[in-house]
């Protein structure tokens, strides 16, 4: 039992996590909430008046805004669904009795270890150009035009660059997730004559869901703030067709010096950002505590 | 044994896994490749696989524009500073919460969380301008104080769930022995949970590597790290596939190979304990 | 507590380390700059400033040129203090240095010989009479073809060609079966990329961006014939995905023999000439920039990359060498000694195009020349404008416009609208961040 010493001794342990966070999440908080009511741009210095709501009237009515909503969830959406599947696919498969299993492993998990700027620079550049990558030379080797990736699909090859990084996390943690898996009651069900569907459907899934929630909330949280693949492969282009709530507080804030904006912008996306943690917090919190 | 499978099964299994395991470790072998071809051959037409002119030119080439042992010493000064100081402050606050657990621990948990979800564009200003104010613009003293807290989250959450594991009963039985706190720290409580340490240093260290916003935005020349030094390397004039191959893999291969190594650990750490 | 030790320890530690690589030398300077190739070899050539200085060591970031553009603008214009040399473009100075951000280069040494800097580009580095920037080259635009794929087509480019010339030769050129196309442009979107072309080829068709009371010009019908065109070449002879080709994606191309035409900065001549890199070194043309029938305006292009020092800089003296080291005369030896004349930077100082050896070495000197001498940022097109600048609007406001309208652009090259509707939405952009900036009510 806690006493109320050991209760003072822990709460002097907590604090000094708790304030550096603290202080990390409400300076540059206060800061970009002041600055959204400014108007403010760096090119510009002088007054800085207040201009009340402004900002965000700008932020809200900004046409290319519904459009980087829907993009950002439609990246992470993408993103789960990808490595989800995937990932319990390769996990099966990589619990199968094979030779080399552990180097095959190895390779599967690599491109994580990959910092997003080489793996979007590698990918735009060496596979994806429709002139000098190998997916055109593949592509001409058959005769074919050379797919257009960055142009023509932009998102989706951005979705299929973000979920290579990530379809190894995926894959590990399922795969540890499968090998914890009791041998017996799926010998049980043999014995019963299930299928590998009906064993599938009715003891693997199960059995991952914790797994799969857990995936689902790390890969969240960074899959929100996806930047470095966008600036690096289309710029959020052509038009917006592939920009992000985050690209775009960062176009204003950072290609138009637009501080005021890029702040609304911000809160806008702090604010958003929070309502997806809260969902995922009762999430993971019901899954975690189990 | 219901479960033996025949050889042949086993063939079929390998020869699936390895093709997909090539395919999607193929980017990277592809990389390394091409770091060792001339720019003309990096985009010849059919490309050369392994059949080249094998040079060393491009990593020549590298080195005498960028000094690439200042970037790597900031990456590793960087990045286990940050996450050593991370564990220092971490490891009492998960201890508290793991053993004295109160009503707000969840709360408080959840919370430190939601912080990481802040989108790093929009407070760059208002950090730019405490840096600057500070004088902690481009010294790796700001980077290891900025990448401690976006981390900490991750850090405290970790150690937290590996804490938990740790039976009650055995710190009971040292308080009944008359162990001090600090005793209790050092000899029940450390031993157990060097694992856990050991996993979360790990992961940390790799998360801070790959960190590319801050570690950019708020250095110049003397604190860049390894993601600057790719930065130099995107879109330049002319061909540039061959030394862009070669800047990657000097800038990746280092965290490959630790990662490589500790790759159990990282699923123990990356999923909170939640998977065993 | 902890935090204190802890942060107390990290500094010790990278004092320690901070140590080991410190020298002899009393000050650093930290030169920011583009990763384009002059500027590499600017880097590989700086021994013979520090051995001509010993008390003075260099850091360089050298980063790709939007990062760094992001980079210096945030730093300067929160007086971050973290450059001493900054590389920016003619369309930054003047407005820089209204701000009173750069430091005034007003006395440089007698041998600098100011008034050899060729004179349109020294003008456009002046404000209010003094100097705020060297430049470290310059360029305007102009045509670069392939003499051996117009002889096979049986075209002929004229020196001063017209659109319709430009059309018809790329039309001829095309052959997508061998991966040659008939002309490369710009394409990526941004205000020093896509927008860079498309407002100097905009300029030459007789458009503007702005009347004279502010209000944007997208739905005019010259402009409306610049986009209309535009599109229609790229998309029938241009090469596949070309809203992601910049300068650099298109310099690629062209040296690997895939574009029959391309039209861009000048400066990409020494590039495309350079056997060591361009397939096509030995068959190389030019032209000017393109006008159109009944209308005398070659665009406009004027561009120089230059050497500034911000007002924030703790070692302006020592900044001072250095940009005069890299901008002075000595430098373009040095090049020429190394790597021959046809490398030496070009557009900045009138000396050069007098040099025998320079005219001998670059075939393409004079049509620079020429294509900078006719370019007129002051007045950039055939009608009235309230502003300057040749392929860019001077306000502060162009860098986010230009931007968000190179998107938009970008996008109907890419095929997601067609040229009116893009039109239509750069219009409507335009004259929100005009209204937003206060010039129109």
């Amino acid at each position: 039992m806690a006493t109320q010493h050991s209760r003072a001794a822990a709460r002097l342990m907590i604090s000094p996590a708790v304030v550096v966070l603290l202080l990390w999440m409400i300076v540059p908080l206060a800061l970009t909430l002041y600055f959204s009511t400014l108007r403010y741009n760096l090119l510009m210095p002088g007054a800085n008046p207040f201009v009340g709501l402004e900002n965000y009237r700008y932020f809200f009515t900004d046409p290319a805004f519904t459009t980087a909503l829907v993009n950002t969830l439609l990246l992470v959406g993408g993103v789960l669904v990808i490595t989800v599947g995937g990932g319990i696919a390769l996990a099966l498969l990589l619990d199968q009795e094979m030779f080399g299993q552990g180097i095959v492993r190895l390779l599967v998990i690599a491109p994580f270890f990959v910092m997003p700027t080489v793996s979007a620079l590698v990918w735009k550049n060496m596979f994806m150009d429709p002139v000098n990558g190998l997916f055109g030379y593949i592509a001409r080797a058959f005769g074919a035009q050379p797919f257009e990736w960055l142009t023509a699909a932009p998102l989706f090859s951005i979705i299929l660059i973000v979920s290579w990084q990530w379809l190894p996390f995926a894959t590990l943690i399922l795969l540890t997730a499968i090998q914890s898996l009791s041998s017996e009651q799926l010998e049980a069900a043999e014995m019963d004559g299930a299928g590998f569907g009906s064993k599938f459907l009715w003891i693997i899934l199960p059995h991952l869901a914790r797994a799969i929630t857990v995936v689902i909330l790390i890969q969240t949280i960074f899959l929100l703030s996806i930047f470095a693949e966008i600036l690096v492969t289309t710029g959020g282009g052509p038009g917006v067709a592939s920009t992000n709530l985050t690209y775009l507080v960062y176009i204003q804030s950072l290609l138009q010096f637009d501080v005021g904006l890029g702040s609304a912008g911000g809160v806008v996306a702090i604010v958003l950002a929070n309502i997806v943690a809260i969902f995922l917090m009762r999430m993971i919190g019901k899954n975690l505590d189990a | 044994m219901a479960r033996a499978v025949t050889t042949r099964r086993k063939a079929v299994n390998t020869a699936i896994a390895w093709t997909i395991g090539l395919l999607i470790f193929f980017p990277i072998l592809w990389t390394f490749l091409t770091s060792f071809k001339t720019e003309a051959e990096a985009i010849s037409s059919p490309p050369a696989f392994l059949f080249f002119d094998w040079t060393l030119e491009n990593y020549g080439a590298v080195q005498e524009r960028s000094n690439y042992f200042r970037h790597f010493m900031n990456s590793v000064v960087i990045s286990i500073g940050s996450t050593v100081i991370g564990l220092i402050i971490a490891v009492p606050a998960a201890w508290a919460m793991a053993f004295v657990p109160g009503r707000q621990t969840r709360n408080v948990l959840m919370w430190m969380l939601s912080t990481k979800m802040l989108p790093p564009v929009g407070v760059l200003v208002p950090i730019y301008l405490i840096f600057r104010d500070f004088g902690l613009l481009d010294t790796r003293t700001g980077l290891v104080i900025v990448l401690t807290l976006i981390n900490l989250p991750i850090i405290v959450w970790m150690l937290y769930t590996y804490f938990r594991e740790i039976p009650g009963e055995i710190l009971e039985a040292a308080r009944m022995d008359g162990a001090s706190l600090r005793n209790e720290i050092i000899h029940v409580l450390t031993p157990m949970a060097v694992p856990g340490i050991a996993s979360t240093l790990l992961l940390n260290v790799i998360l801070a590597w790959n960190e590319a916003f801050w570690t950019l935005n708020l250095t110049a020349a003397n604190a860049a790290p390894l993601t600057a030094f790719i930065a130099s390397y995107s879109s330049p004039e002319g061909l540039f596939y061959a030394k862009l191959s070669a800047a990657s893999t000097m800038a990746i291969a280092p965290i490959l190979i630790i990662g490589w190594f500790s790759q159990k650990q990282l699923v123990r750490g990356l999923t909170f304990g939640a998977v065993k | 507590m902890h935090l204190k030790t802890a942060l107390r320890g990290a500094t010790a530690l990278s004092v320690c380390i901070a140590a080991g690589a410190a020298t002899a030398q009393d000050t650093t300077l930290t030169i920011a700059t583009v990763n384009n190739g002059d500027m590499i070899r600017m880097q590989a050539l700086a021994d013979d400033f520090t051995s001509r200085h010993p008390g003075i060591a260099l850091d360089w970031v050298v980063l790709e040129e939007n990062v760094l553009r992001q980079r210096v603008t945030t730093d300067i214009a929160t007086q971050g203090g973290q450059y001493d040399v900054m590389t920016i473009g003619t369309y930054e100075v003047p407005i820089w240095a209204a701000q009173g951000w750069l430091e005034p280069l007003s006395d440089l040494p007698a041998e600098y010989d100011v008034d050899d800097l060729t004179p349109s580009i020294r003008t456009a580095l002046t404000y209010e009479d003094t100097l705020y920037a060297a430049p470290f080259y310059g360029e305007s635009a102009m045509v670069m073809y392939r003499t051996d794929l117009a002889q096979e087509a049986g075209v002929e480019i004229p020196a001063e060609p017209t659109w319709q010339d430009i059309m018809a030769a790329a039309e001829a050129m095309t052959d997508r079966e061998n991966e040659v196309y008939g002309i490369c442009l710009r394409g990526k979107p941004g205000w020093g990329e896509n927008m860079a072309f498309l407002t100097a080829m905009a300029n030459s068709y007789g458009a503007r961006w702005f009347d004279m009371d502010w209000q944007p010009q997208f739905d005019s019908s010259e402009w409306q014939a610049a986009v209309s065109d535009y599109i229609t070449m790229m998309t029938e002879y241009g090469p596949p995905g070309a809203s992601a080709n910049g300068f650099n994606e298109n310099l690629a191309l062209f040296q690997q023999g895939k574009c029959g035409m391309w039209i861009d900065a000048t400066v990409a001549a020494s590039f495309v000439t350079n056997p060591d890199d361009s397939a096509v070194a030995d068959s190389v043309g030019y032209a000017m920039f393109p006008s159109k029938d009944g209308v005398d305006n070659r665009g406009n292009w004027l561009w120089a990359w230059s050497l500034a020092i911000p007002e924030s800089s703790d070692a302006k003296d020592a900044a001072k060498q250095f940009v005069a080291w890299a901008t002075g005369r000595d430098y373009t030896q040095l090049v020429a000694d190394r790597d021959g004349w046809r490398a030496a930077p070009p557009g900045t100082r009138t000396s050069l195009y007098q040099n025998a050896d320079y005219q001998a070495a670059a075939p393409f000197a004079e049509m620079t020349l020429k294509a900078m001498e006719a370019a007129t940022p002051d007045t950039p097109s055939a009608q009235e404008t309230p502003y300057t600048g040749g392929q860019v609007v001077a306000i502060p406001e162009f860098q986010g416009i230009g931007t968000a309208v190179g998107q938009v652009f970008s996008a109907a090259l890419a095929g997601q609208m067609d040229a009116d509707q893009a039109l239509q939405n750069a219009q409507q952009l335009t004259q929100r961040e005009m209204q937003r900036a206060g010039y129109i009510q």
